[in-house]
Formats: C-alpha cells, structure tokens, sequence
C-alpha cells in the first residue's frame, strides 16, 4: 500500500480562455495496479494525466493526495509518449536524475547500468542517447522515470509509434513495475494494450469520465452505448 | 543543510505531430510551473515548425546543463549567473524577455507590520526587528537567490539569524505549505503564490518595488563551445520570444484574472 493514496479528484477541472479542456473529474484511485485511460482524440487523456500529475494548472475542484501534493511529486515519474534525450551517453542519461538529487557519481552510474541491462541496454551503455531508435528511447525514458523509485508512473501514450516487438518489452517492463507495487496511471488509443495491462478502465469523452469500470467488465460489457460503439471501433465523437 | 529532493523532469509540450526541427531548452521549474509555456510553445511550433522540448530543472542545473551543451538555450532569472554565463563562453548574449514578481506573504493580522514597509528592504527590517518566523527555502533557487539579495539590501545576514529564521531546503509550494503552518512571513514569486490552494490565514502583505522584480532572461548556448548545438533554431526561437505576437500572449496570460508576467524584450 502506497502512502501517496488514495488520490481524489472532486470536480477537477483545468480550462483556457474560458474553455473547459478537462473536467469536472470526481474519482478516486487506490494505490495498486494499472488504471488505463482511453477515448478518442481529443478526449483529453493526456491534460487529464498531466492535471494528475500536476503540470497542467488545476483551474477548479481538487485534487488531493494522500500525503499531501507536495510529498506526492517527489514520488512521482512521467514519460511521454515522445521522449527527451539528453545529449549524453544512455548511462548519463539514465543517472541524471540520481545526479542532480546529490547521489555520488560512482553510484549513481551503478544503478544506471543495472537499468541499462534491465531494459536490453546493457551493450550501449556509451552510446549517444540521441542515436537510439524509437523504442530504445522510450525504454529508456522508462528507466530514467523509474530509477528514483517512483510510487507512481504516469506514461501518456508510451508505445505510440513503436513496432510490435518495441510494444512488447515495453508492456514487458511496466507489467513487472506493476508486480513490484509501482502504481501505473496510462493513456492509449491501443485498446489490445489496454486489455493486456488495464486493472480498470477510464474512458473518456469530451474531457469527462464517461465510464468507468474494472477492466475486464468495461471491456467486455461496456455500459454506455458510446463506450460499446469506441471499443467497436467506431468513430466516437 | 541537506537539501531535499529536487524535482525534474523533461517534457515535450504542445505539439501532437512531429515538427521539422527540435530545439531543446532549459527552464526552471518557478516558470513552468507558472504554466506559461503552455501557451508558448505550441504557438512557436505553429509559427516556425519548431518543436521546443523543456528540461524542467532548477536555475543552477538549468545553466549547468547549458554550459555542458545539453540544451540549445536556457530561460532563467538569475542575473549574476547569466552574466557569468555570458562571460564565460557559454552563451553568445542575453536578451530580456519578460518580468514577474516577487510577493512577501504572512499573516493576516500581520504581527511585524509589513504592511506599512515603504520598500521591500524596509519590510525584511521589521520582520527581523519583531524576530517573528520567516520561512526561506533555502535550496539555491532563483527565489532564495533573490530573498538573500534582498536580506543584503538590507543591510542584514541570515548567518547570524535566531530559530525565527527557518530554512527548508524545499520547493516553493513546500515552503508556502509551512508557511501556512507556522503562520510565518515568506517570500514567493507570485505564479506559486496565486496557484497555491492552501493559503490558510496567509495573505500578500507587500508587493511592487521594483527590488521585488524577477526578470527572465534568455541565453542562446555558444556553438563555438558545442558545435552540436542547434543555435540556427534558438535565434529563430528567440526572435520570436521578443515578437509582438509573444508580447501579446505573455502580457495576455492571467492566472484568477491577474496579470502574472510584462513582457519587456527590446526590439
């Protein structure tokens, strides 16, 4: 059980010259597992998970944690569906985050190597960051969000544009995160990823929680009609 | 003291397709926060086709990560850094591009009578005159950079201050939240101040001289020192950064209907 919840949101909501982007949002998320949010485009599922983590500005109702908002960002990791690589080897990349906490170089170096071998980057570790494919970065950008030991993982749309194989040891890792307590809080429009690592689902539809549910209910009994016409492919709008 | 966690992260803001071109800056956290960039950037990556990618940081690993070639440009507000940034061959020049400001905050019924203060100066005077609690964060940030600044203006050093004095080596919103706690004096720029939810019998005591003034400066890296630096699209980011369409969306941008930056890039 993780300090951090449970986190509430009680009619959150963030907006831009008087445009609701996201909002209201009452929910409430427990400390284990796999929430997956899914929906169309434009749904907002990435401005609700940067609102949960606090870099989208919060314009009405709360959002609470456990231990307080504070306390909660430094226990938290975000990767983005397009990751930014430093311009230094993997292993500098993977150590920045020790670093510039104070951690020692020598160790901080020493858990970014064993990251490295954890996600298949254990040959490249002097390797330009910024040479590696697509999903080498995004493993990356992975191992970098989780080497402070996060208790919870934000990743917005992580696999978007990665081949299968990529897709596959990227669900790998996160699947082995989740078994070792790390809380995952997701985005895809990829519903067969959403059935592969979802605990529950949120989907979303014009910046509200449309429904909500278990995964494998909501998957497959979804309740709305809109929910039933998304995951049959249909366009939703 | 031992200093907290530092928060940091590496975002990649406002574009959904992929621009041509990729241009990476450094950016404190006091900024980002303010959630200015936001509307920034998508804008630049319509106007130019760039997309600018934030490494969120603090002002001292901001310049750092400048002076190791990490990033193409830095947005900071640390003059005498920048200066030596400059100075040393990191950054070919510096432009202002806008100002916010500092605000002291404390409690309602304001014990050390801030609210009379004639300057900024003048209000760390009585607060140290009256040794009620003052809450520094004390972390090396730009806002502890400016309150020691402004300790000196004032003629005094926190060296030498009673338990009144609490540094807590933290962040702003963790510094507001004690604050709020001991119903102590702070200094907060005024972004985190507005977005702080927890403001308890805490009130803005004293703002507007012009010593309370947090000015933003960008600093293009020098490729002579990194040739790999992408200093084509940081000209091209700056020109824009000091463009009448940034003037506009930068004085434009309120938080609860309040004004939080001026943009003041010269042509």
């Amino acid at each position: 059980m993780s300090g951090l919840f449970p986190m509430t949101m009680v009619q959150a909501q963030t907006s831009w010259r008087g445009k609701v982007l996201v909002g209201p949002i009452d929910a409430t998320l427990e400390g284990q597992g796999a929430t997956v949010i899914i929906g169309p485009n434009g749904s907002g599922k990435t401005t609700l998970l940067r609102l949960m983590h606090g870099t989208a500005r919060l314009t009405g109702g709360e959002i609470n944690w456990a231990c307080g908002l504070e306390q909660a960002r430094h226990h938290q990791g975000f990767v983005f569906q397009r990751p930014v690589m430093l311009r230094r080897s993997v292993l500098d990349n993977i150590a920045y985050p020790l670093l510039i906490r104070g951690m020692a170089k020598s160790r901080a170096h020493a858990m970014a190597a064993d990251w490295a071998d954890r996600i298949g980057l254990g040959d490249a570790l002097d390797r330009p960051a910024t040479v590696l494919s697509g999903g080498e970065q995004q493993k990356l950008a992975i191992a970098r969000a989780l080497i402070t030991g996060p208790q919870v993982l934000f990743l917005d749309e992580p696999t978007a544009s990665l081949d299968g194989q990529a897709k596959r040891e990227i669900e790998q890792i996160l699947l082995q995160e989740r078994a070792k307590g790390t809380r995952l809080l997701m985005s895809t429009h990829d519903l067969g990823q959403a059935r592969r690592l979802a605990d529950d689902v949120m989907f979303l539809l014009h910046g509200r929680i449309h429904e909500r549910g278990n995964a494998s209910a909501f998957l497959g009994r979804p309740e709305t009609h809109q929910a039933r016409a998304f995951l049959k492919g249909d366009i939703v709008t | 003291m031992k200093c907290l966690a530092i928060a940091c992260f590496l975002a990649c803001l406002g574009t959904t397709t992929s621009a041509r071109d990729v241009m990476k800056m450094a950016v404190t956290t006091s900024f980002h926060n303010s959630g200015l960039a936001e509307v920034l950037l998508p804008e630049i990556a319509k106007d130019l086709d760039i997309e600018v990618q934030l490494l969120v940081v603090g002002t001292g690993q901001a310049i750092r990560l400048g002076q190791s070639g990490d990033v193409d440009a830095i947005l900071v507000h640390a003059r005498a850094a920048e200066d030596a940034f400059v100075a040393q061959g990191f950054g070919t020049h510096r432009r202002d591009i806008m100002y916010n400001d500092f605000v002291i905050v404390g409690p309602t019924d304001d014990p050390a009578r801030v609210r009379n203060a004639t300057s900024a100066s003048a209000a760390l005077n009585v607060i140290a005159g009256a040794q009620v609690a003052f809450v520094s964060r004390g972390d090396d940030s730009g806002t502890h950079k400016k309150e020691l600044a402004l300790w000196r203006s004032a003629g005094l050093d926190p060296a030498g201050f009673g338990v009144w004095y609490k540094a807590v080596g933290a962040g702003m919103g963790a510094a507001l939240n004690t604050t709020s706690g001991l119903n102590a004096y702070t200094l907060a720029d005024r972004a985190s101040w507005l977005n702080f939810r927890n403001k308890g019998d805490l009130v803005s005591l004293f703002a507007g001289d012009p010593d309370l003034f947090n000015q933003y400066g960008y600093l293009p890296v020098n490729p002579a020192r990194h040739n790999h630096v992408r200093h084509d699209l940081a000209i091209q980011v700056e020109s824009w950064l000091t463009s009448q369409t940034a003037a506009e969306l930068i004085n434009g941008y309120k938080i609860d209907g309040k004004n939080l930056f001026t943009f003041n890039a010269s042509p």
